[in-house]
């Protein structure tokens, strides 16, 4: 189970336009692992999967997937892995049925055991009775799902998949992790996920890469990354502070022993990193009560992996219009810092 | 570059393209259509070249409908790019390279696929042709290398139509480059006019313009007959350009990977 079916050494591209799209990244995956890159738009996800399934060459490092390495054995890659692209890349102009064998024709499968795979698959899909229907007629869920499984015609050791759930709706998305990690538990293979849906990362995968700029910042399970923001996160807007400056003010809560952190997120809006914070609550009010500040409102919750990302980057995982330009601001202040 | 698998491959990728065409009937329609409308249109705007001394026809419409299959086949192969701009854009053309295919394969594929189509179509014009009382001179057995001159001449134009769709990546860009070419490509051969009858430089153009090479062996056929030279020398010529136009696509198409 240790065996590590996926291995990058500073792995780098650079565009031919000069743009650094994956910066020095190393990883490993071993097989049976669910795991996924996580990062916002432009990050260099989908350049990094390109490296790996042999669309692309590095322009420095290593990567070896199946234990070949990509530049050196590209045929043998991708014989052994399966990819599924960032558009839902279903031909419309066939039947779902003709998808899934044309897919099984590029991986030179006899023509008995694409049969009898073609059946199985669109039997797990439940759609044996719209296979002879063309795909231009199915729903944008049937051919993400179509898609993904053509990804599977040939029993891949490992499965690349680019955002699989981009721009579907929550059921949707739920049925393809569903789907995602029955793969997993009924056959054994490895997947390797993309995504920008910090709760698609959270909930699907064993560990998690987090990048940003080509980087990765921070790599690990959900859970140790999320233990590494130190607790809970309280959110506090006050009502006023009765004169109390504002350095004192901080002082003051950052000495109550389960605070771990202060950031005042300006108008008088602060945001404690707080151990046990539901045990903590009450003796944070009571100080505050004690000198005098009025709360107007308050907001726990467990971090997540935005709040992970946001710790690492300084930067929202998901563009928020407007506020990029302070969060960009903000980004370059800390990395001038480090 | 030339995997056990080629020709399997070849097919698979040609067999998703003929799929394409027949899948759509606006587009076969139009495909038999087109050259009927040109038929009738240049046979008669035209009618009176034939009256100019030296013309080698005694009607223009035998002089020309080789030139419009040429055309036609011209054209099919000119936009065959745009299969490749498409697939890219739908994401289809990295799901095929991801896959153990060769990239030779994937060109291949489709310029095969062009060239049956407008192998057909040839077939096709030649009927209506005869049915507007066109005369062909090489009896029944001449469509064999009516057919294979049109296949060769599309294939080598969609060659190069696959080269430019590897490099550009808008359709756009890819219809303003063929709109830009195809004109003159058919004005400077010998389509519609002989090359008697044109100024020495264009003659001289022409002379070098592959569309001469499936042209004057098939013009040949229409007034003629048989010429086994010309037909074969034709042909091997056509069939050389196919190769090298086939081949720079595929490197293009390697080179866009790196
Ligand atoms: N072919 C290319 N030529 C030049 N630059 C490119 C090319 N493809 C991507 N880039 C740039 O490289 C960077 C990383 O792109 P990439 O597609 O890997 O991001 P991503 O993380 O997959 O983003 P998204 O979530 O939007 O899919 C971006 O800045 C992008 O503009
Ligand atoms: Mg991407």
């Amino acid at each position: 189970m240790s065996k590590r079916i996926i291995q990058t050494q500073e792995l780098t591209k650079r565009y031919r336009g000069g743009l650094l799209a994956v910066d020095r990244v190393s990883f490993y995956v071993t097989e049976g692992e669910i795991f996924g890159l996580l990062g916002p738009n432009g990050a260099g996800k989908s350049t990094t999967i390109h490296m790996l399934i042999t669309l692309l060459k590095p322009t420095a490092g290593r990567a070896e997937v199946c234990g070949y390495d990509v530049s050196k054995s590209p045929d043998a890659v991708r014989r052994c892995i399966g990819y599924v692209s960032q558009d839902i890349a279903v031909d419309e102009s066939l039947t779902g049925r003709e998808n899934l064998e044309l897919q099984g024709r590029f991986y030179h499968l006899p023509k008995d055991v694409l049969e009898s795979r073609t059946a199985e698959l669109l039997e797990m899909l439940e759609l044996t009775e719209r296979a002879n229907d063309l795909v231009s007629t199915y729903s944008g869920g049937m051919r993400k799902r179509l898609d993904i499984t053509e990804g599977l015609i040939h029993r891949p050791r490992i499965l690349f998949l680019d955002e699989p759930t981009l721009g579907l709706d929550i059921q949707t998305r739920r049925r393809i992790w569903d789907y995602i990690e029955d793969l997993r538990s009924k056959h054994g293979i490895t997947v390797f996920l993309t995504t920008h849906y910090m709760e698609e990362a959270d909930h699907l995968c064993d560990r998690v890469a987090i990048i940003d700029e080509g980087r990765i910042v921070a790599l690990g399970s959900p859970a140790e990354l999320k233990a590494q923001i130190g607790g809970d996160l309280v959110r506090l807007k006050l009502g006023g502070r009765d004169g109390l400056p504002e350095e004192e003010l901080r002082r003051e809560l950052s000495s109550l022993a389960p605070v771990e952190r202060v950031v005042a997120d300006g108008a008088e809006t602060y945001t404690l990193v707080v151990r046990d914070g539901e045990r903590a609550l009450p003796g944070i009010f009571s100080r505050l009560i004690d000198l005098g500040v009025s709360i107007e409102s308050v907001n726990m919750k467990r971090p997540t992996l935005d709040d992970v990302f946001l710790h690492y980057t300084g930067k929202e995982l998901r563009d928020k219009e407007g506020s990029g330009a302070y969060y960009r601001a903000s980004a370059a202040i800390r990395r001038a810092r480090r | 570059m030339f995997t056990n698998t080629f020709f399997v491959d070849t097919w698979w990728v040609c067999w998703r393209e003929l799929k394409h065409l027949l899948g759509q009937k606006m587009r076969l329609f139009m495909t038999l259509f087109q050259p009927f409308i040109w038929l009738t249109l240049m046979g008669n705007l035209f009618e009176r070249v034939a009256m100019i001394p030296g013309f080698p026809a005694a009607k223009y419409l035998d002089y020309m409908t080789p030139g419009i299959v040429v055309m036609v086949t011209l054209f099919a192969g000119m936009f065959g790019g745009m299969s490749i701009v498409w697939d890219r854009r739908l994401g289809f053309f990295q799901k095929m390279l991801a896959a153990p295919i060769s990239r030779a394969a994937v060109v291949a594929g489709k310029m095969l696929a062009i060239g049956i189509q407008t192998a057909f179509q040839s077939l096709v014009i030649l009927g209506i042709a005869w049915g507007m009382g066109v005369s062909f001179a090489a009896g029944p057995l001449g469509i064999l290398p009516l057919a294979g001159l049109a296949f060769l001449l599309s294939m080598a134009f969609a060659g190069l139509s696959l080269s430019l769709g590897a490099v550009l990546t808008s359709h756009e860009a890819l219809i303003a480059v063929v709109n830009f070419l195809t004109m003159p490509l058919v004005f400077t051969s010998n389509a519609m006019m002989p090359l008697d009858l044109m100024p020495d430089w264009l003659a001289g153009l022409a002379t070098w313009n592959p569309l001469s090479y499936a042209i004057n062996p098939m013009r040949g056929l229409f007034l003629t007959g048989w010429a086994w030279n010309e037909l074969l020398n034709g042909a091997l010529v056509l069939a050389l350009v196919a190769l090298v136009t086939g081949s720079v696509a595929t490197a293009l198409i390697r080179r866009s990977l790196a």
